[in-house]
């Protein structure tokens, strides 16, 4: 599990009296103005004031950025949050940075791949695995069917896949 | 214009043939179609397709507040990952 977690960057400055122009990766946008936000690193932390919202984000005042050409500096910075601010969360619930990476088994331990990402096309979620030496990916449903067990602390998911996502040999169809 | 309604909902017959053989064996399995057009009946609750989107087939569990949507809606052609952020799954 990561430490600390990318819920934004800066795209540049905004107007001429310090202001930046800020990203949200976030659910709810607005959830951004809620963490410590630090630097990848965690060196440097910045405190986050919205000021509006603008098309694409937000503007924003940083702490420690003070003129125009400090937040034109900060261009491209991604800023993280730490993974323990995040809220917690029902049962059954996972936060996709927790799933991406994790190993995934079938019942009988053989290796399906890593999740590579979590999608959402409107009819529930899907687990993307990437199935090691394959160039393709397989689309899991994240159901209890199909998904029994989450093991978070030992990073492992056990699936049970329906008949026709994978082939007999483990491998993507 | 909408579809007349004395034609009833548009589904591809093979659709119909592969669900009701799938509810019948009950078995736990992705139905492959590439009818991205037929609409979604109610007989399909509870069954899981795979839509295909020109590249491969994407999981769809069928719940009732899908019926009348067509397929095609649930298995977009365009990648687009975004950030996970502070996003949540529910595992259902």
């Amino acid at each position: 599990m990561t430490d600390r977690v990318c819920v934004g960057a800066i795209a540049g400055a905004f107007g001429v009296q310090g202001e930046v122009r800020l990203k949200s990766f976030c659910a709810d946008p607005q959830a951004i103005f809620d963490y410590n936000l630090t630097d990848e690193t965690g060196d440097r932390a910045f405190t986050a004031k919205l000021s509006r919202p603008i098309k694409n984000g937000f503007a924003a005042r940083l702490s420690g950025v003070g003129t125009k050409e400090q937040a034109d500096d900060l261009r491209g910075l991604r800023l993280y949050a730490d993974r323990a601010d995040l809220p917690a969360l029902d049962d059954d619930e996972y936060y996709h940075t927790d799933l991406i990476g994790m190993e995934v088994l079938d019942t009988g331990g053989t290796s399906l791949g890593r999740v590579k990402s979590v999608l959402n096309h409107g009819a529930g979620d899907l687990l993307e695995i990437h199935a090691p030496g394959q160039r393709t990916t397989v689309l899991l449903p994240f159901t209890k069917e199909a998904v029994p067990t989450v093991d978070l602390p030992t990073r492992r998911i056990i699936a049970d896949p329906p008949e026709g996502v994978f082939s007999e040999d483990g491998q993507p169809k | 214009m909408s579809r007349s309604v004395w034609k009833g909902p548009f589904v591809d017959s093979y659709v119909l043939k592969k669900a009701e053989k799938s509810r019948e064996s009950g078995r736990n399995e992705v139905i492959k179609i590439w009818s991205r057009r037929s609409t979604i009946l109610p007989q399909f609750v509870g069954l899981t397709f795979g839509v295909y989107n020109g590249q491969k087939h994407i999981p769809v569990n069928v719940s009732e507040d899908m019926i009348g949507q067509k397929f095609g809606e649930y298995a977009p052609t365009r990648t687009y990952y975004g950030h996970a952020a502070d996003k949540k799954a529910k595992r259902k």
